[in-house]
Order: C-alpha cells, then sequence, then structure tokens
C-alpha cells in the first residue's frame, strides 16, 4: 500500500520533472533560434527543419484538444478577410517627393477619362512668371487639354483645348477628356488675366480606346452582323439596338457588368463576393 | 466530324513572395495554397486523364514568377513544412470529430487530400511541379504560354517601349530556359492589350495573344467573325477574343457555378472556426487567425446557418455543370457554325486559381468536361489557340482596341485614387534603368558592377508587377502591397545612386540578391 503511493507520488513527480524539462528545453529553443535569427538573418534549410518541428511536433502535444463541434462563429466573411491583414515592424522606405525633372506625363484610364501627374522645377516656373511680370500676380496654373488626333502638334494647330485651374499643391489629375478614340495633349502652365499663356511643360500625347464597334469595314472581310448579336444579347442586358448602334452609356453599362472578373483576378488575395 | 472548337485557358500566376529573412510569412502561403488546392489537383486531372488515354486540350499561361517559386528551393522546403503541418492538424481532426461521422468523414478527406498532395509534389515530381506540366507539353495536352516577366501591366508603362519589352523579353528567356523552346502564346498580364505592343511579341518570336472580349469588338476595321475567330494584328501576331458567355457561367457570382449551394463554403474555414488554443500550432507567429485549409461546410444559401458539406452531393452536382456548360457550348458553336463559313473557336479564359482554391469542385468540373466531351457529343472538340491557327492560317488583319480584363474593362483598376502614386515612380525608375544600360553598356569586367546592374533590373521588374496596384485597389493587404513598391523602388534606386557614384555596398547587393532572386540569368542589357 504504502509502496503504491510512494510510486505514485514518484510517478508524478518525475512526471512534473519531465513537463518542466520541456518547458526549459522549449524556452532555450525559442531562446536560440531569435539569437539565430539576430545573427544569421538569411534563413537555410537547416532552421526551416527547426521551426517545422518546433511547431509540428512538440509544440502540439502541449496543446489541449476540443473534443467538441467546430463552435460557430458568425462573422461576416469580409471581416475573416480583413483580420489577415498583418501589421509590418519593418520601417518601409519612403520614396523621394521629386526627382528634381521639369515635365508632365499624360496617361489613359479608359475612353473618357485621362490621369496626368507632373513634377516642375522652381527655376522654369520662375522664368516664367518673370516673363509674364506685371500680370504675374493674377496669373492661374491650369493644364490646358489639347484634342491633337490625327495631326502634329506643334502647340498651335490642335484641334480644340480646354483649360482646368489647378488647386494650389496638386501634382496630379483626372481629366475628363469624355471622347473615345482621339488623341490628346497636355500643357501645364501659368494663364495670366489678360490671355497670355506660359507653358511649364508639354506632356506625351496619348489616344483613348475606342468605346464602340468600328465603323471601318474591310471589304474583303465583310463582318457578319449576326455574331456580332450573339455576344452580348444571351445575357439579357436588355440593350435590345443593333450592336453597331449601342451608345457609349450602353457600352458602358455592359463592360461594366459583363467584364468585371477582376474581382477574382487576386487569385487567392481576395473574394469573389 | 466536329462543327467549332472550345479552347479552356487558364491563367496561373501568383506575385513573387518570398521572404528568407523571416522563418515563416504569411503571404508565402498564397503559393502554398496554391499548390495544394489548385495545381497538384489539376496535374492529378491531367495524369488520371493520360492514364486512361482520354485525349484533351487545354491552354495554361504559368507566370515568370510563379514558376521561380514553384522551382526555388527555400519555397520548396517550405511548402513541405507546410504540407505536413497541413496533414497533422487533418489527423488531429480525425481524432477530435471521431464521434461526428458527418465531419469524420470530411477529416478524413482532407488528410486524404494532403497526403496525396504532399506525395505528388514530394515523390511523384521531386518538389517541381514545373516538371508536371512540361511532361503535358511534350505529350501535346497541354500548351503552356508566358505571361509579362513579373505580371506588369503595360497599357501604364507605354510611354517607355523598352520598360514594354523587357517585361517580354525576359520572360520569354525565363520559359525557354524551363520548357526548353520558346511560347508561342502569351497572356499579356492582366489580358491588357496596348495597341502596338505586339510589335515587341513579334520580335520576342511569340505567334498569338489573349485579349479582352471587346479588345476584339471593337478592333479596327470589323474583325468579320467578331470574337469567334481570331485577327492578325498588322504585325502578323494573332489575337484571340474572350468569350463572355462562358466566362459567364463560370465567374459570375450570381449565375456562376461555383456559388452552387452544394459546393464548398470557403470561408468556413477551421483557421477562424475552432477553438484558439486548439488551431494555434497551425497559425503564423503573429497567431492571427488565418485561413488553415480545412472546411467542414457548404455553401448552404445567403445564410449563416451552414450545412455540413457533402462530397458526394457535390460532385454530382460538377457533373452536372460541366453537362451544363457542354451542351451550352454545343447550342453556341451549333448556332455559329450555322452563320460562319468556317469552324468557330470559343475561347474561354479563366484564372486556375478559381479552380481548387475557390471553388474547390472545380478541377472535378475539368474532369467531367474533359470527358465528356470526349465521349457524349460530336458538336465540339478542344482545341489550343496555336491549333487552330495552324488549321486557319489565313484570318484577317485588324487592330485590336486597348482593354484589359479588370473592372469597366481599361485601366481604371490600375489606375485610380487608391494606387495612382507609384506611377510616376515606376516610370522613373525604368527611365532610370535604361540610362544605366546604356552609360555602363560594358563594365570593363566589373564583376560587382555588373551584379549591381543586373539586381536593379529584378528590382525594377518586381516593383512593375501589377498585383501591387491591384492589391491596394482591393483594400486588403495593402500594406504588404505599398511595402513591396516602396521596398523594390528604394533598392532599386539606391542602386542606380550608387552605381553612378562607383560606390557598390557588396554586402548590401550580395542580401538583396539573396532575397530578390528571380531571374538569376537576367542581362540588364535587355533595358538598352
Amino acid at each position: 500500500m504504502d509502496k503504491d503511493i510512494v510510486k505514485e507520488i514518484f510517478l508524478l513527480t518525475f512526471e512534473i520533472f519531465k513537463a518542466l524539462c520541456e518547458i526549459v528545453w522549449k524556452k532555450i529553443k525559442d531562446l536560440f533560434s531569435l539569437i539565430w535569427d539576430r545573427f544569421f538573418g538569411m534563413a537555410d534549410e537547416s532552421k526551416e527543419q527547426v521551426t517545422y518541428q518546433e511547431w509540428g511536433v512538440t509544440g502540439e502535444d502541449e496543446w489541449p484538444s476540443a473534443p467538441e463541434a467546430p463552435s460557430v462563429k458568425q462573422e461576416e466573411p469580409q471581416q475573416r478577410i480583413e483580420t489577415k491583414e498583418v501589421v509590418y515592424a519593418l520601417q518601409i522606405p519612403e520614396l523621394p517627393d521629386a526627382y528634381g525633372d521639369n515635365r508632365i506625363v499624360l496617361m489613359v484610364r479608359d475612353p473618357e477619362w485621362l490621369f496626368t501627374y507632373w513634377e516642375l522645377r522652381q527655376d522654369v516656373i520662375d522664368s516664367a512668371r518673370n516673363t509674364l511680370i506685371p500680370l504675374a500676380e493674377g496669373a492661374k496654373t491650369i493644364l490646358r487639354v489639347y484634342d491633337v488626333t490625327d495631326i502634329i502638334f506643334n502647340g498651335y494647330n490642335a484641334h480644340k483645348y480646354f483649360d482646368i485651374e489647378m488647386t494650389d499643391g496638386a501634382r496630379s489629375w483626372y481629366i475628363h477628356a469624355g471622347e473615345p478614340n482621339r488623341s490628346f495633349c497636355v500643357d501645364i502652365g501659368f494663364l495670366a488675366p489678360d490671355g497670355t499663356f506660359r507653358v511649364l511643360s508639354r506632356s506625351n500625347i496619348v489616344r483613348t480606346p475606342r468605346m464602340g464597334v468600328s465603323g471601318i469595314v474591310d471589304e474583303e472581310w465583310m463582318s457578319i452582323k449576326e455574331l456580332y448579336e450573339m455576344v452580348y444579347v444571351p445575357m439579357g442586358h436588355g440593350i435590345s439596338e443593333s450592336v453597331f448602334e449601342r451608345t457609349r452609356a450602353d457600352w458602358q453599362e455592359v463592360l461594366k457588368e459583363g467584364v468585371s472578373s477582376s474581382e477574382s483576378l487576386g487569385g487567392l488575395t481576395i473574394s469573389k463576393k | 466530324m466536329e462543327k467549332g472548337y472550345l479552347s479552356l485557358i487558364l491563367h496561373a500566376h501568383l506575385p513573387f513572395v518570398r521572404h528568407p529573412e523571416y522563418r515563416e510569412f504569411l503571404e508565402e502561403d498564397w503559393l502554398f495554397e496554391a499548390i495544394t488546392e489548385t495545381y497538384i489537383p489539376l496535374i492529378d486531372v491531367f495524369d488520371k486523364l493520360i492514364d486512361e488515354g482520354i485525349d484533351f486540350r487545354i491552354t495554361m499561361s504559368l507566370t515568370p514568377p510563379l514558376i521561380s517559386m514553384l522551382t526555388d528551393e527555400l519555397l520548396q522546403s517550405r511548402y513541405i513544412r507546410y504540407i505536413e503541418k497541413r496533414i497533422r492538424l487533418s489527423e488531429k481532426e480525425i481524432e477530435r470529430t471521431k464521434h461526428q461521422p458527418e465531419f469524420n468523414r470530411l477529416a478524413q478527406m482532407y488528410y486524404k487530400h494532403f497526403t496525396n498532395a504532399r506525395y505528388v509534389y514530394a515523390e511523384k515530381y521531386h518538389r517541381n511541379i514545373i516538371h508536371a506540366f512540361k511532361k503535358f507539353q511534350d505529350m501535346g495536352n497541354l500548351e503552356v504560354i508566358t505571361c509579362g516577366a513579373t505580371h506588369g501591366y503595360l497599357p501604364l508603362m507605354n510611354n517607355n517601349v523598352n520598360a514594354m519589352r523587357a517585361q517580354i523579353n525576359v520572360a520569354v528567356q525565363h520559359y525557354e530556359k524551363h520548357f526548353g523552346r520558346k511560347p508561342r502564346g502569351i497572356w499579356l498580364p492582366e489580358c491588357a492589350y496596348e495597341p502596338g505592343a505586339d510589335q515587341l511579341l513579334k520580335d520576342a518570336g511569340i505567334r498569338f495573344f489573349i485579349t479582352e472580349t471587346h479588345g476584339i469588338l471593337f478592333a479596327s476595321p470589323r474583325p468579320k467573325y467578331g470574337i469567334y475567330a481570331p485577327i492578325y494584328c498588322p504585325t502578323g501576331v494573332a489575337a484571340f477574343g474572350r468569350d463572355m458567355e462562358s466566362s459567364r457561367q463560370v465567374w459570375s457570382s450570381k449565375e456562376g457555378y461555383p456559388g452552387d449551394f452544394f459546393y464548398r463554403d470557403f470561408y468556413r474555414d477551421v483557421g477562424f472556426d475552432l477553438d484558439y488554443d486548439y488551431i494555434r500550432p497551425y497559425l503564423h507567429g503573429d497567431g492571427k487567425r488565418t485561413n488553415v485549409g480545412i472546411k467542414y461546410y457548404r455553401i448552404t444559401g445567403k445564410t449563416d446557418h451552414k450545412e455540413p458539406y457533402s462530397p458526394e452531393r457535390a460532385l454530382d452536382k460538377a457533373a452536372e455543370h460541366a453537362g451544363n456548360f457542354m451542351l451550352n457550348r454545343e447550342k453556341q458553336i451549333e448556332h455559329l457554325a450555322s452563320i460562319m463559313d468556317r469552324k468557330p473557336i470559343v475561347v474561354a479564359p479563366y484564372d486556375a486559381e478559381l479552380f481548387g482554391h475557390w471553388w474547390f469542385e472545380g478541377p472535378d468540373w475539368i474532369n467531367f468536361l474533359f470527358r465528356k466531351i470526349a465521349f457524349d457529343q460530336k458538336t465540339i472538340s478542344l482545341i489550343t489557340p496555336m491549333e487552330y491557327l495552324e488549321m486557319y492560317p489565313v484570318n484577317q488583319v485588324s487592330t485590336p482596341s486597348l482593354s484589359s480584363w479588370g473592372y469597366k474593362g481599361y485601366n481604371e483598376y490600375w489606375l485610380n485614387g487608391s494606387n495612382d502614386w507609384i506611377y510616376r515612380h515606376l516610370h522613373k525608375a525604368a527611365e532610370r534603368m535604361i540610362e544605366l544600360s546604356q552609360k555602363f553598356s560594358d563594365t570593363n569586367g566589373n564583376a560587382l558592377k555588373n551584379r549591381a546592374l543586373n539586381q536593379a533590373a529584378r528590382e525594377l521588374l518586381l516593383a512593375q508587377s501589377s498585383d501591387w496596384a491591384f492589391i491596394m485597389k482591393t483594400g486588403t493587404m495593402v500594406e504588404y502591397a505599398v511595402k513591396r513598391t516602396k521596398e523594390h523602388l528604394f533598392r532599386f534606386t539606391r542602386l542606380y545612386d550608387d552605381i553612378r557614384a562607383n560606390n557598390i555596398d557588396a554586402a548590401w547587393l550580395s542580401d538583396i540578391e539573396g532575397k530578390d532572386n528571380i531571374f538569376p540569368d537576367i542581362d540588364y542589357h535587355v533595358y538598352q
């Protein structure tokens, strides 16, 4: 009887001792891997193994197993995705504000919208201002948007143009050109009250894409109307006119609804829902 | 004799995510999940079809970043660690659910999935599943096409033709190294076509690419056959248009197959559902709950109450949906063939990761579809775009319209208030890279400078991945995308300054070469 109790106590003590040892061993290993990380930043195969064992085998037995059915958490799917976000401890390097250039760059967003960004050098600004004296005070910074479709643009021969007044400190702008299948160029400059315009920088030329079926037909390859009709009709957009007569607004609707696979384009990164 | 063709195209891509500086890294799971849930199930489907002598054709783009990660030793060994952890979790789940038969059989299903993934990955293909895809290609069942070197969005770098050219040429060289021949086709990053970019494709020996529907529909002159036959760009490179109808049946969140109530619910993952202490060892170091890949419920309906998943019912559904898809294609092709004076081609491209990862039953659906097409009908045949071009070498010449498969069909998803700030830096870096490659065209045997120049090219390419702009727009994991953009641009800029000052920090260079080790054979002269 006494022997049993002694044995029991002995076994228990042994178990406690063993558990303590395991905890200490784990701590030492953690410390070791921490030191390892600090001094040997580049992971290698052997360290891969260390991590894996620590997480998979030793660690696992110490976690109590839950006998119940999966407990149901009523969360919105969206929230779950968000919890995946990780905060990066590492400092993100900041990019330069400017590169010392004097230029404006024009980009196409879609058939109706352009995007432009610019960077201006102080000496260019100053000399342009100087040429405007005494009107410099009242001069405004503007974007002048030229329609330069199918011409060699020399600054004066645009089909038409319009101006957009810039707000202070703006460095980029979305421009509603409103016209598919046309070419555009943008100047940034000072517009004096008397209409004098001083260009600070001129952009590259871009062309907006077509928003509709081309009117140009190749006689050798006469298009088959029925094939065009097939493309969207089965999808029930309620647009009954011929594809050739669809308006831009019709196409916008079609493209918005029909093409938006982008929600799942991230493959693994985001949800389709 | 068939009346027309179906060309199924899967675009397999993940951004280059590899962080040797951390012991483990949450975003590396994107690759591991895709291997387990998409690439291996697809390989299994293809292997089985071949074993049974069932002929099929499929086209897949495997992007250079994806190939780079799949052939990287560090990530390969980390995948083994990942899958073994999943195997142990599923073992534990079998034990935990032993008194709940409806969950227990699912736990066993996952155990089988994971152990099979480990077997196929480690033993059958010796950790390099590119070998599997190469095998299918060499057998004639699969056409592997390439993509931009780092999935750079071409229309938004169109002010710099050298930058666009490097995206194409680096990708082509990379493909050649892994597949032993040049790629014949390309999946333009984000399906985004920039008029004129076909010249670069032609120079690189590429014969065809795919555009979004309206890229062909709005082409000029007006294409005779709409999207049901390719057109030739003025350079002679062929463009195939995506068929909206077939895309929609699979993609649409409203009407698409993957939303069926009997299919597995993606969101109910035990990583979120189970007791925290129980699941903790299978989460990442920071202890945040994440998906661990074991999911017990079916979509059930628009409700929070979810029913347990039934693999048998789901498989029946996948077969039914494959039959429905085939029937629709038969009808579509019957009709097209009655109007056209040649056999029509229906091009159906999808993100590869849709199949298996999001849509768990997706690979089964492909399996059923291919078998049904082989045995149950005579109207359609599977084909690759290249085979179609060989059959119909004469095509109309027309210039496709600028287009992408992003929201609203143009550039907006990659150019909007959330991400437009990146372009002034990306454009500047591209310009500087060209300046470097011209100025230091000959490094006179200075190996260190040569290495720095090559690394500058890698950093620029990595910064150009369209994934970062995309993630910034989606609003999840934004911080990571911002960090990656800034980090690569920062590294590039420092290299640019150091190279010009002839003051290269060899230790730092080695460090970033070790981290951003994509394209080991890159030659910066590609920017000349």
